[in-house]
Parts: structure tokens; C-alpha cells; sequence
């Protein structure tokens, strides 16, 4: 009897803990549906979709394809990088591999704000202050994390399988389409997730790279358009907030089975 | 090595080879920049005007600054208050608590409050940012919903109390991370020793300090330092909602960075501050790594 009645308390103290953590998203979802909304927080008279229509059409559609752009191009980048040296870490006995392995796991911790004046003049130099040097700085800034995890999940496919498929003369290629890949699915949606979610929430590069307002990706756009307080279109703003979320939040509830597997415990084994 | 290499690597070695390029560049060019950083520190190089062409190494001079001109000691000092309530304090315990608490509750219940907090942890930073200012303006949701009932009067909140606000929100956004982590530690716990505790008569509180705690320490280690390292170089939130201010009441040494290299333009300054939080990052670092090292 005391149990269950405990059991009620914790339940709603939960319910209230969750009550809370969403709360702050009213102000976005009852901004974003009033065609007249004036940044407070109170019931839409009229709900309507135009700011939506707004924030996809024009200059703020433009940001989305900046976004998605730079995302795909980074995460694309990230895989196909991470694959094939981390093929290698996970197969060969290198000298020196453990050391390099360390050495990853320490620069895994290397902020970006630690390394941007050099990343700043070295795209300035090469002519890549725009996206694509935005993603190949991200790209750089998370490899070592995701050697480490792609070799950590490569060392989990038995090597017998690799064995088989080279007797029967499959090509380096092969074995890799065919037998590394599949089998690592899982690292690779976690590599594939962590660099397009790190891609789309990216705010301090292209900040510093970018700075015609059609070319921002939507991260800078937002930030650039409420930070002009004078005539701020809060619909807009609200409707936007919501276009730029939803493709992070969607991707994170599309791949979380896969993403059980550790996101910290990344370590070298022997 | 290749002599007790499998025989397809043998074959295409020199395919590998090529194909680990771009990993191995962008891996040097990273370490490359961090030693950049550190040379740049010591010149008096500047964004902007004479002295981005003109410069010249002055020495330790920008490290003496560092000590002697107000900014980086206030900045450290925010830092590290920013740090330790929203991650050790707010991110840690409450994932903890949540984990443990959501363990034994009904499915529905317990999704939806995973979903709630993940919710926060998935979000962009900017929009975070943008519902957190929103929130604590006047005739926001905390002004609607808390300080006009009590009668209290209206104030802007984010002027009054800069730090808590960006506290708060990082622990809003932050706790996902913890949360995720504990689960799964609470998870490796075998169900049959706290059973066990509890039939020798052991009450909850000892069964959580006396067994569950202790079996998942190297989880709560690892899970501290690395929303410690996370919170303390963390930039785009806390730069989105205040911008560091107002004055530099909420100035955490990246927005610090930031402001020195690309607002004041003094790249030289700014880059010793780098190498003064790449420092402290590293040591933080090689606890973990230690950690990593110990024999489960």
C-alpha cells in the first residue's frame, strides 16, 4: 500500500520534471502559428501557417539548403575518410599504433575555440571562407573521434569473413562494400549522425567564415536575425526555430537504436 | 609488420596507404594548428592595422597579461562557476537521479521523459538559446507563470541573473548526455546483488551508497570529466543568449577567445588564452585517458 502510494508521488514528480523540461517550447509553438504573433506568450486569436511559408521561402529557404549543404558534405566527407583509415588502424599492426590511438583520444578533447585563429587563417589563405571550408574544418575538428569509434567498431567484425571473401578473389573494394560495411552499419550511422548533427548545430564557423547573409546556414541566420531587435518579426523567428530544429531532432529519433552503442567509452584496447 | 599482416592487406597495401591520406593530413594539420597556437601566442600579431603585417615576437608579454590585466582571471572564474553548477552539479546528479528514478517506471512514463530530456540535448544551440531568452523576458513564461502570481515584480530577468539563466540552460540541454550514460552503467549492475542487500536488510540509500555507486564508479568518472570538458569550452549557447554579457558577467574563456581574437582583433592575446585553456583541456584529458587505461 505505502509502496504504490510512493510510486504515485515519484510518478508525478516525473511527469512534473518532463512538464517542465518542455515548457520552454510553448513560447516557439504559440509564436509560430499566429500570423500576428508579437513575441508574447499568449493564445494565437487566428492560427495560421504563413509564417511558415515565410520562413521557407526566399533568403530563409536559401539558409535551409546552406544547412543541409554543409551538413551532407561534412558527414559525407566524415565517413568516407574515417572509413578507409580506420580500416587500416583496426587491421594492421603498425608501429607506434597504440601511441597514435592516444594521441586521437587526447585530440578528441581539442576544442575548437582553442585552434580557431589558425583555422581562420588557414581557410583565409587557401580562399575557403565558405561552407566547403566549413565542413572540411569539422570534418578535421571531429576525425579523431570517429577513427576511433569506426576502428573500434571494425575490430568487432571477425577477421574469418574478410579470410573468406579474399579466397574467393574479391578486390579490396569488394571486401569493403561487401563484408566491412555491412557488418559496421551501426558505427557507421553513429559517425554518419554525430558529424551531420555537429554540422547542423555548428554556430562559431560559419560565424566566423561566412559573411554574406544568403550564404549563412541557418544556424548564423537565426542568431543574426534576433539579434536585430529594432523590427523583429517573432512569427518568423518562431516558425524558422522550428524549420531548423526538426531535421536534428528527426535524424537523432530515426537512428537512436543505433546510437546505444557508446558515445563516451570510446578507448584503445589492446 | 606486413609479414604477419593478412594476406589482402598485403596485396593492396599500397591502396591503403593512399586511402588514409586525408586522415593522416587532417590529423597533422590539427596538431599543426595547435603548435601554431602556441608560437602565435608569444607575437603581438593583430587582425586588424599595423600590426597584422607588421608583428613581431614580444616574448611572454601577452602571458604577463594574462595575470595582470583584469579579463582572464574573471573569465577563468566564470568559467569554472559555469562549470561546476551546470555540469558536476545540474548534468550530473540530475542524469543520475533520472536514470535512476525512470528505471522502474512504466514504459509510457519513461519514454516520454527520455524524449522530453533528449529533446533539449537534440536541439540546435541557437534555437535553445532563442526559447531561453524568450522564457526569461518580461511577460515570458517564468514572468507569467511564476512571478506574476507570487506578485513579484517584473524585471528583466536576464540582466539580473545572467549566470543562473546560462547555468540552467546548459543543465537543460546538457543532462541528455548523462542521463543516456548512467542508464546503460545502471544497466551493468547485476540485479542480483542489490537483491541481495535488500533480503540481508539493507535500506535504499545504503543499497545505492554501499553497491550501486561504488560498481559504477568508472562510469561516473568518465561521465564527469567529460561534460566537465564539455561545459568548460562550451561556446555557442552561452555566446547566442548573452553574448557574454551583460558586461562580462557571463564571459566564459571561449566567448573570451572570441571576443580578444575576432572583436578586439588582438590575435596574439587571444591565442595565449587558447593555450591557457588547451592547458587546462590537456589535463583534464590525461586524467581521463588514465582512467580509460585502469583495468576494469
Amino acid at each position: 500500500m505505502q509502496d504504490t502510494q510512493k510510486s504515485y508521488t515519484t510518478a508525478i514528480i516525473l511527469a512534473l520534471i518532463a512538464l517542465i523540461w518542455v515548457s520552454p517550447f510553448s513560447w516557439l509553438a504559440v509564436n509560430a502559428v499566429n500570423p500576428e504573433a508579437d513575441g508574447s506568450l499568449s493564445w494565437p486569436n487566428s492560427v495560421g501557417f504563413q509564417n511558415f511559408a515565410e520562413a521557407m521561402s526566399g533568403q530563409a529557404g536559401g539558409q535551409f539548403m546552406n544547412s543541409l549543404f554543409l551538413s551532407i558534405l561534412t558527414s559525407t566527407l566524415t565517413v568516407i575518410i574515417a572509413v578507409f583509415a580506420a580500416y587500416p588502424l583496426s587491421r594492421l599492426k603498425i608501429p607506434g599504433r597504440n601511441a597514435f590511438l592516444w594521441a586521437l583520444v587526447l585530440l578528441r578533447m581539442l576544442p575548437a575555440t582553442g585552434v580557431i585563429v589558425p583555422i581562420f587563417f588557414t581557410a583565409k589563405s587557401t580562399g575557403m571562407l565558405n561552407l566547403v571550408g566549413v565542413a572540411i574544418a569539422i570534418t578535421m575538428l571531429n576525425l579523431p573521434f570517429t577513427l576511433l569509434l569506426l576502428k573500434n567498431f571494425f575490430d568487432t567484425v571477425p577477421v574469418e569473413l574478410e579470410e573468406a571473401a579474399y579466397s574467393e578473389g574479391a578486390s579490396f573494394f569488394q571486401i569493403m562494400r561487401n563484408v566491412m560495411l555491412p557488418m559496421s552499419r551501426a558505427g557507421i550511422a553513429v559517425v554518419w549522425f554525430f558529424s551531420f548533427t555537429t554540422a547542423w548545430n555548428e554556430f562559431l564557423l560559419p560565424l566566423i567564415f561566412v559573411r554574406k547573409t544568403a550564404d549563412f546556414p541557418m544556424s548564423v541566420g537565426l542568431f543574426a536575425s534576433f539579434g536585430e531587435h529594432s523590427s523583429v518579426n517573432y512569427g518568423f523567428l518562431a516558425s524558422y526555430s522550428i524549420l531548423y530544429a526538426v531535421p536534428a531532432v528527426a535524424v537523432y529519433f530515426l537512428l537512436r537504436r543505433n546510437l546505444n552503442t557508446g558515445f563516451a567509452g570510446v578507448g584503445v584496447k589492446g | 609488420m606486413l609479414a604477419s599482416a593478412h594476406p589482402w592487406l598485403k596485396r593492396d597495401w599500397p591502396l591503403l596507404v593512399c586511402l588514409s591520406i586525408p586522415a593522416i593530413l587532417a590529423v597533422g594539420l590539427l596538431l599543426y594548428m595547435a603548435g601554431w597556437v602556441l608560437v602565435m601566442s608569444f607575437t603581438d600579431l593583430s587582425l586588424f592595422g599595423r600590426k597584422a603585417t607588421e608583428w613581431s615576437f614580444i616574448g611572454l608579454e601577452n602571458y604577463e597579461r594574462l595575470f595582470t590585466r583584469r579579463g582572464f582571471l574573471e573569465s577563468l572564474w566564470v568559467t569554472v562557476i559555469f562549470t561546476f553548477f551546470s555540469s558536476i552539479i545540474g548534468q550530473n546528479i540530475l542524469g543520475f537521479v533520472l536514470a535512476g528514478t525512470l528505471r522502474n517506471q512504466p514504459g509510457l512514463l519513461r519514454s516520454s521523459i527520455e524524449s522530453a530530456v533528449i529533446l533539449g540535448w537534440v536541439l540546435p544551440d541557437v534555437v535553445a538559446a532563442f526559447l531561453w531568452s524568450a522564457t526569461f523576458t518580461p511577460n515570458g513564461l517564468v514572468d507569467l507563470a511564476i512571478l506574476q502570481p507570487l506578485s513579484i515584480e517584473t524585471r528583466n530577468l536576464i540582466n539580473d541573473h545572467p549566470l543562473l539563466i546560462v547555468i540552467l540552460a546548459n543543465i537543460w540541454k546538457g543532462t541528455a548526455w548523462s542521463y543516456i550514460l548512467y542508464s546503460a552503467a545502471l544497466d551493468s549492475v547485476p540485479r542480483e546483488v542489490s537483491e541481495a542487500a535488500k533480503v540481508d536488510g539493507a535500506t535504499p540509500m545504503q543499497r545505492m551508497f554501499f553497491i550501486t555507486l561504488p560498481m559504477i564508479k568508472s562510469h561516473i568518472a568518465t561521465n564527469c570529466l567529460f561534460i566537465t570538458i564539455g561545459s568548460f569550452v562550451y561556446f555557442p549557447l552561452i555566446f547566442a543568449l548573452t553574448g557574454g554579457g551583460p558586461g562580462t558577467k557571463t564571459q566564459v574563456l571561449s566567448i573570451f577567445v572570441y571576443n580578444e581574437s575576432f572583436s578586439v582583433g588582438k590575435l596574439g592575446y587571444g591565442s595565449a588564452i587558447s593555450v591557457a585553456m588547451l592547458i587546462i583541456v590537456a589535463i583534464m584529458s590525461i586524467f581521463y585517458v588514465r582512467l580509460l587505461r585502469e583495468p576494469k
